[in-house]
């Protein structure tokens, strides 16, 4: 398929040119803006009034009105016109004679006594380096000659400027700037008239094939070539287009931006100059002449002037697009560039881009199909909206018109192809994904996010609760009913808390918790419904669902309080006495609360550490009255219990220990607690005579004097020792315990103090480590003090010896001598002598030191004076 | 239109596989292809470089345009078929004469292109370019090798020998020096554009070795144009320092 770029417009008509003279046949013609001048074989130059209109169809339309014609008197053919129209004057080439006529008059000019004869053809230049405005630049070429002259037209006269000589005869040229452009007889070259350098082109047999050089653009030009083809050449004899392919039997090319049009026997044939395919061919028969003129290509044969009027680009752009087309659509677009206003240009690149990209996304080629809307700017709602029911119910969006693509929806596009309609769901999201990162989505944030949700939800994708749980736009009213339609309820949830219902999402949650609700999204929602509570600031909603949750696992439960952050706002701050009272009921829970806050968040309360104890002990005295617990059920409580009892020391010690005595059970604990009591005999008393536990009780020793000074310790320690000599004991007193204490804690004992306390009967081996280790320790002792004792001594000798040096010599004070800091003499015997003995006057002295930074520090030391 | 920085010119006798190799290179796949008429060209965005490549027509009849397609070219690549004997000669005795329009720095690569036909090696597709690169230097050069045939594969009428002459005698004719060009070794490829066998290789080289050029030609237009760019932007920066 091709494109239809020109029309062909019949322009003047047989009768019109010819009446009833039979014979007459078209030579040349020239057209000028809306002038046309056909030449005729018998001599005449016929003017004819253009008029281009529209019809009522919107084809172009031509009418011709003839206003004169004129008889050369040469009896020739007329070779060839061109239109000086600066000049207001036609160049005329019959009879190899070249007359300037005036263009209105259509008489002849006299050309200033130059006459050029024996011309075989000529060509204007319409880029000449010389800007005289007065004057047109012509080549001739003379037949037979090896010659091109240039010559210089004006209105009165004309000018021989230049004399270029050839290698062969020339039989075609094209001028441009100072370049020749000339088809020899065997061969194409390139002449620089300035400096006089040729360059090659290509052989060329102009005797077999007729040659045609064609100028297109500064320094470019259009040459037949063998094998029909069409080369571009710039002056530097390089091709800079690829080739275009023609028929051998060419006859005439012109060029109409982007196109190239060529003549042959039976064909007009239209290449663009852009990707060099053959876009168009119009049947024409005996055609004769085919040239541009400012943009208007002229087309004739020997009876009949027509006019090639090419389509508005715009429509060449959509036939080529409606032919799905995209890329030649494309390179015409670009192409036009330079021939569109720029915001027009802007404009019409951005909506066939657009679409381009519906048409690529037809054909599921999504990735040329993303660049497309990409570079175009595409509203993303129009690809939005071809999805059924994606785009909000209230989103204002039209479909831009003329539409951009041929689709009603999705539906339509894919013919019920079910795979095919999911590939453009997948490609949607991936589309709506970038676009919502790259901020390109003009201010439609809702409707790209809502139809983002929806097709998330749709296809069970991964990313629906990234999207809710990050900032987004989607809309509640649109989004809710289709996200329960896919039973997305916890999804629906985190939308109702974003948008700040918080009382609906739990209530839907708690729903899916109790399985009034299926949806698999979250197998551990309950957890996360509690940690939700632990952080929601609505208290209403808090207690009212904290039942539910606490009824349903009191250890997860009670995170709603023990997770709730401590350092927040006061909204939403609970006080922990009501949580107490509130869970009064929830045993377990309470219990876990109270451990977070004594333990955890170490509030410092006699109440909740009571509390803790008394449940705590409770719960060691209901185990224990368990016959089947076994002994590692209790030791974790008993432990817990311990390290409370030991560690806090604000509960009501005598609470607890009434509790403990009633059952008569947990004597560890009760040592404890009669320590925190400072009745240590009585802890040690249990500790060594009924638990007989002598480790736990010299650990008692040590925990009971942690806090206390050395003397309290060692105090402890001669209590503990004394308890296990105590003679009224039934059985004796723990004579070995006695002594391994003795021997291990040597230094906690006071060795004068102990020989008292020993039984008589011991024997000195017996305690000899520690004997031993108390006499080293006082010799030691002793040691370690006599050498401290000469130390000091030694360092007092030396200070007194500094003391004596610094002392110095006697210090001379005159009335001669002035002050070192006010540089004043002395007046008056007393003065201040600082180190040095450099003798300043007091008052200075005092003043530098009230100034001096280092002042506390000599006022302790100002003894120098 | 992008403007091209440098141009490479495909020569060849007609079904050489010129056309082949450029749409293997470029749109990476083997297709049937007709005969080339007049020519073709290619625009490769290179990074940051525009690399023009033309195609040309293998005909007899298109012949005279080839010297207009080679003026101003940086580097030549001289295909034939190893299948074929006769296309090798052509190089030197029709197409050779082209190149004297091409720049005076142009650097010329031998290609004998269809190598899947002899050569086993040239099935495998997609090789790393480090092992190709490799065989080309581990290759006998002395002339006892030129007996390497395969039984099932045709017969392999250019031998590499051949071509390695040819570009010496390319040398010569150019008057080049052999140390101041290119080795013969690095300017001799075999390639086959059927299955890909050093299509990327041979364009990926000669690009690398144009590159000088590139950037000669580019200083050269600095010079010579006036960056209107530039300038604004000097006078901007003016502007911000009296402020």
């Amino acid at each position: 398929m091709s494109v239809k770029a020109f029309e062909l417009v019949p322009t003047v008509e047989r009768e019109l040119l010819m009446g009833d003279k039979p014979r007459i046949a078209i030579e040349c013609v020239e057209c000028c803006g809306q002038h046309l001048y056909v030449g005729t074989n018998d001599c005449f130059i016929h003017h004819f009034l253009l008029e281009e209109r529209t019809s009522n169809k919107g084809h172009p339309t031509f009418s011709a009105q003839k206003l004169l014609q004129r008889y050369l008197g040469l009896k020739k053919p007329v070779a060839e016109l061109k239109a000086a129209s600066a000049l207001e004057r036609l160049v005329v080439l019959c009879d190899g004679v070249i007359v300037v006529v005036d263009m209105v008059t259509l008489e002849v000019v006299p050309t200033g006594g130059v006459k050029i004869k024996g011309a075989a053809a000529f060509c204007v230049n319409e880029n000449p380096v010389n800007d005289d405005p007065f004057g047109v630049e012509i080549g001739v070429i003379l037949a037979r000659k090896r010659a091109v002259h240039i010559y210089m037209v004006y209105e009165d006269r004309v000018a021989l400027v230049k004399e270029v000589a050839t290698p062969e005869p020339p039989c075609a040229l094209g001028l441009d700037g100072c370049f020749l452009c000339l088809a020899l007889s065997s061969q194409y070259v390139i002449l620089n008239y300035g400096t006089g350098s040729s360059q090659d082109l290509f052989p060329y047999n102009s005797e077999e094939r007729k040659p045609i050089v064609k100028r297109i653009g500064r320094e470019e030009f259009l040459l037949a070539a063998p094998g029909g083809l069409g080369m571009f050449a710039s002056a530097e004899g390089i091709s800079q287009r690829a080739p275009v392919k023609w028929s051998e039997s060419v006859i005439g090319a012109a060029v109409c931006f982007p196109y190239v049009l060529a003549l042959d026997e039976g064909f007009v044939t239209v290449h663009s100059m852009l990707d060099q395919q053959l876009k168009q061919t119009l049947s024409f028969r005996d055609g004769l002449i085919l040239q541009d003129f400012e943009g208007k290509v002229v087309l004739s044969s020997s009876k009949e002037v027509y006019v090639l009027v090419p389509l508005p680009l715009e429509r060449q752009i959509q036939d080529l697009l409606a032919g799905r087309r995209v890329e030649e659509a494309l390179t015409l677009t670009e192409g036009a560039r330079r021939n569109i206003p720029k915001d027009k240009f802007q404009i019409l690149r951005k909506r066939i881009l657009q679409q381009a990209g519906f048409i690529q996304f037809g054909q599921l080629q999504f990735l040329e199909a993303k660049e497309h809307f990409r570079k175009g700017q595409l509203d993303v709602r129009e690809l939005i909206s071809l999805y059924p029911l994606l785009l909000p119910a209230s989103s204002s969006f039209t479909r831009c018109h003329p539409p951009l693509h041929e689709f009603a929806d999705l539906n339509h596009l894919a013919q019920g192809d079910q795979e095919k309609v999911a590939r453009c769901k997948r490609f949607l999201i991936s589309y709506l994904n970038e676009v919502r990162s790259t901020e390109g989505t003009n201010g439609f944030l809702e409707d790209v996010d809502t139809a983002l949700l929806k097709l998330y939800a749709e296809a069970d994708h991964d990313s629906l609760l990234d999207l809710l749980a990050s900032d987004n736009a989607c809309l509640l009213a649109d989004s809710a009913p289709w996200l329960e339609k896919y039973h997305k309820y916890f999804a629906l949830g985190l939308l109702y808390h974003y948008n700040g219902q918080d009382a609906a999402a739990l209530q839907l949650w708690v729903k899916v918790v109790n399985g009034d609700l299926q949806d698999p999204t979250r197998s551990d929602l309950f957890e996360y419904v509690v940690d939700f509570l632990s952080f929601c600031s609505n208290m209403d909603l808090v207690w009212k669902y904290s039942d539910w949750a606490l009824q349903r696992d009191q250890r997860i439960g009670v995170q709603i309080f023990t997770k709730r952050p401590v350092d927040g706002e006061l909204r939403g701050q609970i006080n922990p006495e009501n949580v107490v009272t509130y869970l009064q009921k929830h045993c377990e829970a309470l219990l876990i609360y109270l451990e977070h806050l004594v333990l955890d968040r170490r509030i410092q309360k006699e109440k909740f550490h009571t509390h803790l104890a008394v449940l705590y002990t409770d719960r060691v005295l209901a185990l224990l009255s368990q016959p089947s617990a076994a002994e590692e059920t209790v030791s974790r409580p008993r432990c817990q219990l311990q390290r409370l009892l030991k560690e806090s020391s604000l509960y009501r010690v005598q609470l607890v220990l009434g509790k403990m005595e009633s059952s008569g059970q947990l004597l560890l604990e009760r040592a404890i607690l009669h320590g925190r009591l400072e009745e240590h005999e009585k802890a040690l008393n249990i500790l060594v005579h009924q638990l007989k536990d002598f480790p736990a009780a010299e650990e008692y020793c040590t925990w009971a004097s942690a806090s206390e000074d050395p003397t309290y310790r060692r105090r402890l320690f001669h209590l503990l020792l004394g308890t296990y000599l105590d003679p009224d004991v039934p059985g004796g007193g723990n004579t070995v315990a006695a002594v391994d204490l003795l021997n291990q804690h040597a230094a906690m004992f006071d060795p004068v103090k102990v020989l008292h306390l020993l039984p008589e009967g011991w024997s000195l081996q017996l305690i000899r480590p520690f004997l031993s280790g108390a006499v080293r320790g006082s010799a030691h002792a002793m040691r370690t003090s006599q050498v401290a004792l000469g130390l000091a001594c030694s360092e007092n000798l030396q200070l007194q010896h500094d003391r004596m040096r610094y002392r110095g010599g006697p210090v001379f004070v005159s009335e001669k001598k002035g002050c070192h800091l006010c540089h004043n003499t002395f007046s008056e015997p007393d003065c201040v002598c600082l180190p040095g003995g450099v003798a300043v006057h007091t008052h200075c002295a005092t003043q530098r030191l009230r100034n001096s930074p280092t002042k506390r520090w000599t006022d302790n030391g100002n003894s120098h004076t | 239109m992008r403007k091209p920085d440098v141009k490479v010119v495909i020569l060849g006798d007609m079904n050489v596989g010129k056309t082949s190799l450029l749409h293997r290179y470029t749109e990476r796949r083997f297709k049937d292809t007709i005969s080339t008429v007049g020519g073709a060209f290619f625009l490769k965005q290179w990074g940051p470089y525009n690399i023009s490549i033309w195609d040309t027509a293998g005909r007899e009849q298109f012949h005279g345009l080839g010297s207009m397609y080679c003026r101003g070219a940086s580097a030549v690549i001289l295909t034939y078929d190893v299948t074929n004997w006769q296309s090798l000669s052509e190089l030197e005795q029709r197409f050779l004469s082209l190149t004297d329009t091409a720049h005076p720095d142009c650097i010329y690569a031998i290609v004998g292109n269809k190598a899947d036909l002899t050569d086993a090696c040239a099935h495998l597709v997609e090789m790393d370019d480090g092992h190709m690169s490799e065989d080309i230097q581990d290759t006998p050069h002395h002339p006892a090798s030129t007996t390497s045939t395969s039984s099932v594969l045709l017969h392999k009428q250019v031998d590499r020998m051949d071509a390695l002459a040819l570009y010496w005698r390319i040398l010569r004719y150019k008057g080049l020096e052999e140390n101041a060009s290119p080795a013969a070794e690095r300017m001799c490829f075999e390639t086959s554009a059927k299955t890909g066998y050093n299509v990327d290789f041979l364009f990926e080289t000669l690009f690398e070795m144009v590159l000088p050029s590139i950037l000669k030609k580019r200083n050269e237009g600095d010079a010579s144009t006036v960056d209107l760019e530039h300038s604004t932007e000097t006078k901007r920066t003016k502007a911000g320092c009296c402020r």
